[in-house]
């Protein structure tokens, strides 16, 4: 008996990496949010939301229609959107041949800071400034556009 | 897009005028049925289609919370179209200025201008304490003409009687008022 147990042990010596696996290992990751819920809370996590957005902007037959109508999406969520977003945003909009809509996305994405911007907005330029510098694209400030520049009268206060 | 759009809005005019051609044209006001596509699309001339726009309608709006409105700001001028053959090349190639009119050309007022504080706040602090004062003032000229003068009990003389009065009768003398008063000594506890 303790001969056969012995060889036992020997051949999981050898086989460690078959043996010895942790058993949470063993469980597949699971398969992008296939998964069918009820309600609408989302089950997606953050990269696989970034990845959706970035392959989005990334399509190379992207019309402005739907360029602005992601940008907009973006502008209606609870967050900033991650550089890797911005980068793809800006080069769909060098595609579309749009260059006020990178300007004003900037604007935009600067304005989703709320009032954490001077933490946030700073990393973001810093993150995106190579494609800006290879698009040729100017920051809102580098325009200008960080003060206001044209005074509107509110119509409300025409008499 | 914008094929799709003028598809439609030619589709829907045709349809209107099939619809309407054998009533008396003294029942027809085609100025009121047209479609709403029709209808914006005769308001905003020359302007691009560029989006959906917050709900659908080819209109123009600033707001921070929906940045891409459905319409471009201005109308296609020649100098705008020479401009966006500009813009289809590189644009490192644009000067600061060009890239200002493409800004404006697309859109009205910048998130700073948009957000710029309007100063309100001032006339409306003004207008509150301008309308507090003339209450007081109000009120002053109540009381010289139209209140009648006070009863004598309230002079300084009937009001003290009145208080050694309470005293006397021991008003409130378990927590109130002549709790605080020493009837021994006839003053006043400390």
């Amino acid at each position: 008996m303790f001969r056969i147990a012995i060889q036992r042990g020997f051949s999981c010596v050898k086989n460690i990496q078959s043996v010895i696996i942790p058993y949470y290992a063993k469980i597949q990751p699971a398969a992008v949010t296939s998964v069918r819920s009820m309600s609408k809370h989302s089950t997606e996590t953050d990269e696989e939301f970034d990845a959706r957005y970035e392959a989005y902007f990334n399509r190379t037959d992207i019309d402005g229609w739907d360029v602005r109508k992601a940008m907009n999406d973006l502008q209606g969520m609870d967050l900033v959107p991650e550089p890797k977003i911005m980068i793809a945003a800006l080069r769909a909009c060098r595609r579309v041949n749009d260059y006020a809509l990178a300007v004003r996305f900037l604007e935009a994405v600067k304005d989703k800071c709320g009032t954490r911007m001077k933490e946030i907005y700073p990393f973001l330029l810093q993150e995106v400034r190579p494609t800006l510098d290879e698009l040729g694209i100017c920051t809102p400030e580098e325009m200008g556009y960080d003060k206001p520049e044209l005074h509107l009268e509110n119509v409300y206060d025409i008499h | 897009m914008n094929k799709l759009h003028r598809d439609i809005s030619s589709m829907a005019g045709h349809l209107l005028k099939v619809a309407t051609k054998h009533l008396p044209s003294r029942y027809v006001a085609s100025r009121i049925f047209i479609p709403s596509v029709a209808y914006h699309k005769e308001r905003i001339g020359n302007r691009e289609v560029v989006g959906f726009g917050l709900n659908g309608e080819p209109s123009y709006i600033d707001r921070t919370d929906f940045p891409m409105p459905a319409i471009r700001f201005k109308e296609n001028s020649q100098e705008i179209i020479t401009l966006r053959e500009k813009e289809k090349d590189d644009w490192r190639k644009l000067t600061m200025d060009e890239k200002k009119a493409l800004y404006r050309a697309s859109f009205c007022q910048t998130f700073a201008e948009m957000k710029a504080p309007t100063g309100e706040w001032k006339s409306v602090l003004a207008g509150t304490l301008v309308a507090m004062s003339l209450t007081i003032w109000i009120y002053v000229w109540m009381k010289k003409f139209v209140y009648q003068p006070m009863p004598e009990s309230f002079s300084p003389e009937r009001k003290a009687a009145q208080f050694q009065r309470m005293i006397d009768l021991r008003i409130n003398p378990i927590e109130g008022l002549t709790s605080n008063y020493d009837y021994e000594n006839n003053r006043w506890k400390d």
